[in-house]
């Protein structure tokens, strides 16, 4: 965030418009893509290694991985927008994203219309819902910090779900896709054109989208500010309401659009949504709460840490190995150890920069300061320039 | 005699479950309604306490094969130790784990707590599904030994020692708890709760009582799994520790009103109470109606969960304002 230097404070804030001087490179910007590429390139050697090792057919589960993470990534981002806005963890976000795919599928199903139709209506009625939701439950829970609106949220959840299952009943449901083969990239390895190809570009398109609203329009700028800072937000002027409202509005309509790509790749339960919460919130820690380019790092690490786990999985499962039972029933394990490595390690996120108390804080790195032979003003510094 | 001895049954069954609830509920109550801490993960350590227990007091199960073919994969213990020990260890391992949770969260702020405790339920129950041949999966292992065995078996009178049993633990539970809250150890509790940066500059090491808190409250779950497991004689992962477990929990110590233990208490017995209810009327219900009742029940307690938090957080039981003399 930040680097969006040279435009005065605008006057409206709320009509959009892109804000294209922001669009130049800014140095710290180059910085973050070099880093990326590095990182990239890392990955890439890694692949290329267990390629060679396996058999490329173990790239099978990359793809996978890049399914998975492309819908954590859709979900991910629009909880932690409102945990950046509103300051609370939305236990419902799950159930919302069940209730987004079971619109859709109303729609397909009563309405007639295509899945692309029921994924788009759904978006505009879980927008409205979000708006709703705030109006008449979490408005009154403003300024009672985090634990009441967590408790409000898992009662809004379980209405969600057992209101599922009394319209819906508890029946499981599957999107009427097309029945096509599996585009073959090489022999042994093939993508599906809905399941795989269709679901990564809406997530990526959703990526692109939320980078566009964030960092290139008024309301976007609005949303960061009032993420940022909400008594300095309201003083500069900006509405936080709206800016609340619209927040509501954009992380139940990603809710949504996640809960139709989860319902695609798999089938329509009613606890489909509370399933993943954990994967969702795990996204969101590992990138450092409330920043949505976080959200998009550590949905990559969580959905193909997950789904590259398997094969190590099958191996344990393996009766001359240890003969674990259900072995890849394990692998939601993974995200979960990951967040909790991430809460010892960095509270902060992996990207994110740590806050200026964080050194007398968390006891690791007291303990790593300890083992260091480095003077803790310098790696004070070093902290700074990351981020 | 004016109730026959099948509806006694009847009512004590509702009795002990909602004092294994209590138990939870006191548990949960420590934790968050005298220190602040938020526990999303309380069908975690109360499965925890229950397999433990199990493990501790059953007698040896091997895997069961006729034929080739698996008919009941076994089950990890069968120590068959005496039920005391078994709910000592059951406490011991349940305030354990809950201490390794909390370990890496206490110093942030507490919807982390919260996020990486319903994990950690999560988790756990994800393991006790899968993991056949210690938990012996969703099979379940019945036959768990009960607090007295009666011979010929006595429906009634099993109950009644139940009962007994249990309400005897929940008396002892409350002069403790009530001791240890009037303490000055309690009374950091709640500072740590009100203000723990203030609680810091006093001197006072708030993650030691907030790990030795969280610690106790998981104990008490694993007490209530030991509870749960000597009373209800079965134990199976996938219904009886669901995440909704952890739900009906908080909203009876809402009800009740944090921060005291009758409140706790209270709650429990009211709560379930309605729970308990709904199962005696699915008779009397419409047809169409019978089938979804536990939903509407679920979807009462999301609603219950919302007005309460907003309009009455404070519960039934008002917690006792303290003034400075």
């Amino acid at each position: 965030m930040g680097g969006d230097s040279g435009s005065s404070l605008p006057r409206r804030y709320w009509p959009r418009g892109l804000n294209w001087a922001a669009l130049r490179f800014t140095p710290a910007f180059r910085r973050q893509l070099l880093r990326a590429v590095v990182v990239a390139i890392i990955f890439l050697a890694f692949l290329a290694g267990l390629a060679a090792t396996f058999g490329i057919a173990i790239l099978q589960y990359t793809l996978a991985g890049f399914v998975v993470s492309s819908i954590v990534i859709v979900a991910a981002i629009g909880l932690t927008l409102i945990y950046g806005i509103r300051g609370f963890a939305n236990f419902a976000y799950g159930d919302l994203m069940t209730l987004g795919a079971y619109v859709a599928l109303l729609v397909n199903l009563n309405g007639g219309l295509s899945l692309v139709w029921g994924a788009i209506i759904s978006f505009m009625v879980l927008a409205v819902a979000g708006i709703l939701v705030e109006i008449v439950i979490f408005s009154h829970l403003e300024g009672r910090g985090p634990v009441p609106p967590i408790v409000a949220s898992v009662g809004l959840g379980l209405i969600i779900q057992n209101g599922i299952r009394t319209v819906a009943t508890t029946q499981q449901w599957i999107y009427p896709v097309p029945a096509l083969q599996e585009i073959p990239i090489v022999a042994g390895l093939g993508i599906h054109p809905i399941r795989g190809i269709g679901t990564i570009v809406v997530g990526l398109s959703f990526v692109l989208a939320a980078h566009i609203l964030l960092k290139y329009t008024n309301l976007g700028k609005a949303m960061r500010a009032t993420a940022d800072n909400l008594e300095l937000a309201k003083a500069t002027g900006i509405d936080t309401k709206r800016v609340t409202y619209a927040a509501w509005a954009i992380s139940c309509g990603f809710a949504s659009t996640a809960g139709v790509l989860l319902g695609l790749s798999g089938v329509l339960s009613p606890v489909m949504g509370f399933n993943v919460l954990l994967l969702i919130f795990a996204a969101v820690i590992v990138g450092g709460i409330g920043s949505p380019y976080g959200a998009v790092l550590g949905g990559l690490v969580i959905g193909l840490s997950q789904e590259m786990s398997v094969p190590l999985l099958i191996w344990l499962g393996q009766p001359s190995v240890i003969g674990l039972e259900h072995s890849t029933a394990y692998k939601v394990a993974i995200p979960f150890i990951i967040m909790i490595g991430v809460l010892i390690l960095r509270p902060w996120g992996i990207a994110g920069r740590p806050p200026a108390f964080a050194r007398r804080v968390f006891f690791v790195e007291r303990i790593t300061q300890a083992f260091s032979r480095r003077p803790a003003q310098a790696k004070q510094v070093e902290g700074e320039e990351g981020g | 005699m004016a109730i026959d001895t099948g509806t006694l049954t009847n009512i004590g069954f509702y009795v002990f479950v909602s004092i294994m609830f209590a138990m939870l509920a006191l548990g949960f109550n420590l934790q968050w309604g005298y220190t602040g801490l938020f526990n999303a993960g309380i069908a975690g350590f109360f499965l925890i306490g229950a397999y433990v227990a199990v493990f501790a007091i059953t007698p040896p199960a091997p895997p069961l094969i006729i034929g080739g073919i698996k008919v009941y994969p076994g089950h990890l213990g069968g120590y068959s130790l005496p039920l005391p020990v078994g709910a000592l260890v059951a406490m011991f391992v349940s305030g354990a784990a809950a201490a390794l949770v909390a370990l890496p969260t206490l110093r942030l702020r507490a919807d982390y707590l919260a996020i990486a405790t319903l994990g950690f339920a999560e988790v756990v129950r994800i393991f006790a599904i899968n993991l056949e041949s210690v938990t012996a999966g969703t099979i379940g292992i019945p036959g768990i030994p009960g607090p007295i065995e009666f011979n010929p078996p006595d429906a009634f009178l099993n109950t009644m020692t139940k009962v007994a049993v249990g309400a005897a633990i929940l008396l002892g539970l409350l002069i403790v708890l009530q001791f240890m809250v009037e303490s000055p150890w309690g009374r950091v509790l709640r500072a740590v709760r009100e203000d723990e940066e203030a609680t810091m500059a006093l001197g006072k090491n708030t993650a030691g009582y907030k790990l030795q808190v969280f610690a106790l409250g998981g104990a008490l779950m694993g007490l209530a799994g030991w509870f749960f497991a000597i009373t209800i004689n079965y134990v199976e992962p996938s219904g009886s520790f669901a995440p909704a477990v952890t739900f009906s929990v908080w909203v009876m110590v809402i009800v009740g009103g944090s921060g005291n233990h009758r409140g706790a208490i209270i709650g429990a017995f009211v709560i379930y109470g309605l729970e308990w209810l709904s199962v005696q009327l699915k008779d009397l219900a419409p047809k169409f109606l019978a089938d979804t009742i536990p939903y509407i029940r679920l979807m009462l307690v999301g609603v219950l969960l919302i007005v309460l938090i907003i309009y009455r957080p404070e519960g039934i039981l008002r917690e006792r304002k303290r003034v400075l003399r």
